[in-house]
């Protein structure tokens, strides 16, 4: 996967000071050395907008999150993945405030948590799993009830139901509203406040293609706004296109952490496949990239007149999770 | 505390509230249903019985007779024995019995015979109203014979506590209290069906992920609580004329009513996992809560462990205020045990509701 391009941006918005602002602008992670060379750290920089050191959470006797540290830098999007029941919602309600961790310690923004809840939570935009919208209020007033919430001035819910795709429903009941138009509904909502951190709990789930690459278009963009993104899916292609790192949790703990190159090149086989015409049937070869003289193999088959597909293989991100949890994502 | 986001969803509240057709309906109906109950009820107490007479042969003897009262006692005269008998079945004039002399009644008391007088009663008329009868019949005849009755002791009343003759309590007013109660109890079901919803739907975990607080979303669910219900009630109240009588006691009562029942409201919200699980978690509450205002409708039938019931002293400070006229510190009491239960009640709805909230 190519590295897309990535601008180191001042955050902007109405809310928050700029001098307030200033200190969280920092180099973005994924650079494009003076060679062209593109490198990725499979950490952030030191000052991060989500630090979490070792926390821990429990329902009664079972534990549901244990010892989890991670943490998410300005502009950068960090892919949750984990099955039902890995301890991703309770990581994101120990983020939200909603929870207090038994052990360990969050910094949000520089601000721990859950102390300075209301202080992060003005700058937090979450955006839920479940479809925690008020059903008979229009969309409209449903971004204007949260905006007031968050005491933003002035806040015009028009321009963002246009940016979710929504304009033309605006005044329409939510209780009217697609599955597809709920989901983006509540993406709007999590933006409200122009928020620094973004926590998006399955943003995409359920969703049209088109409504999916609405969203991802509009996640992307607040991550090249400066928002840090927290996103948790099941959608392996998702995070991988999405994600600048991947942390995979599994049974409450993180098995790894680092970008989808690093682990699909640490963990996955590169290899050729290349399919000719034999006669009336198909051959197929696999042509290992990693050992000697697959160079010449491959022109050979490429200069073959019966050529008919060449591509490359590499592991996706559900075979490396599988490999680390013994488990797939369902 | 932060006012400015209470007030949005105090506002918020208020809005969905008003769009709900069901809650609308149910607010509008039972202000009009009970106003034009309590209006239709009687408003004042007839405390006359009134006995049918039949005496052909009596006019000169019996001058009590055409509707002339006594002490109570209304006389009607009907002509003959089968009119009589008529009109007792029919229940004519509000008769509640007939007494139809003999002919010749005189004549045979005269002749020292003992002569039979008739009393129609109606099915229903209870055993000592009949006995009242025979006794009426015993002193009538004595009075018509002119020889008094073998023992006559001179009885003398004494009335405990407020004599009320010739001013019962009407219907109207033992209804008072009722119709208070139940429409603060139905606000109870609108207050917790807006909480379920926030629960079930879990919009309120979206609004504490914003900078608001479980205190501030408590004081919104309280303060649009008790704002519903004392609006309503203190409404209906205007319109049944509750305020005739020292108005500020009725309003403090009012309101203590109305706190009570938004903690119970916020209890029964917390509980309710869908609509029909709020509505039977709430009529857990309504029914009990009505209890003391049947005391009040049914005086003297009430059993001495309804006084724990949190609504008595709601229904006694009520009764003593637009009933008794009694001042601020003879319904001191019944004003204590209200907010006692008020406060212990909004507390304990305030913190089952905190429970829950953060458990979602």
């Amino acid at each position: 996967m190519g590295a897309r391009p990535r601008r180191c941006v001042s955050p902007v918005g109405s809310r928050a000071s700029a001098h307030r602002r200033a200190e969280w602008t920092f180099p973005a992670r994924r650079d494009k050395a003076d060679n062209g060379e593109v490198t990725t750290s499979p950490t952030p920089p030191a000052t991060s907008a989500i630090a979490v050191d070792g926390i821990r959470f429990s329902y009664g006797d079972t534990p549901a999150v244990d010892n989890v540290s991670f943490s998410v830098a300005r502009g950068e999007i960090l892919g949750f993945l984990g099955p039902n029941g890995a301890g991703k919602s309770t990581t994101i309600k120990m983020l939200t405030g909603q929870l207090s961790p038994e052990a360990g310690s969050i910094q949000m923004l520089g601000m721990p948590m859950p102390a300075q809840r209301e202080e992060i939570q003005e700058r937090l935009g979450v955006c839920f799993e479940e479809k925690n919208l008020y059903l008979s209020m229009t969309g409209r007033e449903n971004l204007a009830f949260f905006a007031k919430l968050f005491e933003v001035k002035d806040f015009d819910p028009e321009p963002m139901m246009e940016r979710v795709g929504l304009s033309a429903r605006l005044d329409d009941r939510v209780s009217e509203y697609s599955k597809g138009m709920r989901q983006r509904l509540m993406m709007a909502r999590a933006l409200v406040n122009t928020p620094d951190v973004l926590l998006l709990d399955e943003p995409t789930d359920g969703l049209d293609p088109v409504s999916g690459l609405a969203i991802r278009d509009l996640i992307r963009k607040e991550a090249d706004r400066g928002a840090a993104v927290l996103l948790t899916t099941h959608d392996m292609h998702e995070a991988d296109t999405l994600s600048d790192r991947v942390a995979f949790i599994n049974q409450g703990s993180i098995l790894t952490i680092d970008t989808p190159e690093n682990l699909k090149l640490a963990h996955g086989q590169r290899s050729v496949r290349i399919r000719t015409r034999q006669g009336d049937g198909v051959s197929e070869q696999v042509i290992p990239l990693d050992e000697g003289g697959s160079g010449d193999r491959i022109r050979d088959a490429v200069s073959d007149e019966d050529l008919m597909t060449i591509h490359t293989e590499e592991a996706t991100l559900e075979d490396i999770f599988v490999e680390y949890a013994g488990r797939g994502l369902a | 505390m932060n006012g400015s986001r209470i007030a949005t969803i105090i506002r918020k509240d208020f809005g969905e509230f008003a769009r709900n057709r069901f809650f609308v309906f149910i607010t509008l109906m039972v202000l009009v249903a009970w106003v034009a109950v309590f209006w239709f009820l009687p408003d004042s107490v007839d405390e006359t019985v009134r006995v049918g007479i039949s005496q052909s042969d009596l006019d000169n003897v019996l001058p009590v007779v055409d509707g002339a009262e006594v002490a109570g006692l209304a006389l009607v005269s009907y002509p003959s024995e089968t009119e009589l008998q008529t009109a007792v079945e029919d229940g004519d004039n509000d008769i509640v019995a007939g007494i139809a002399f003999p002919p010749q009644f005189l004549a045979t008391l005269a002749d020292g015979e003992t002569p039979t007088v008739t009393l129609f009663v109606p099915a229903g008329l209870p055993a000592q109203q009949e006995r009242m009868m025979e006794g009426l019949i015993g002193e009538a005849a004595f009075g018509v014979a002119g020889v008094p009755p073998p023992v006559n002791p001179i009885t003398e009343a004494v009335v405990l506590g407020t004599d009320r003759v010739g001013q019962q309590v009407s219907l109207q007013e033992q209804m008072r209290p009722m119709l208070l109660i139940m429409v603060l109890v139905v606000e109870t079901f609108a207050l917790s069906s807006l909480v379920a919803v926030e629960i079930q739907e879990r919009t309120v975990v979206a609004v504490l992920a914003t900078p608001v607080r479980v205190v501030d979303f408590l004081a919104a669910k309280g303060i649009f609580g008790v704002g519903l219900a004392f609006f309503e009630v203190a409404l209906l109240g205007l319109l049944i004329g509750a305020f005739a009588v020292n108005a500020p006691a009725i309003v403090a009562i009012l309101l203590l009513g109305a706190i009570l029942v938004t903690g119970l409201g916020l209890i029964a919200g917390s509980y309710g996992r869908d609509f029909m699980g709020t509505l039977m978690v709430s009529m857990l509450f309504m029914i009990p809560l009505m209890i003391p205002a049947f005391g009040a409708l049914f005086p003297g039938t009430s059993p001495a462990w309804i006084k724990i019931v949190p609504t008595y002293g709601l229904v006694e400070a009520v009764v003593r205020v637009t009933v008794d006229g009694d001042s601020w510190s003879e319904i001191a009491p019944a004003l204590l045990m209200l907010a006692a239960w008020g406060v212990a009640l909004f507390a304990a709805g305030a913190f089952i509701l905190r429970r829950r909230v953060s458990t979602l």
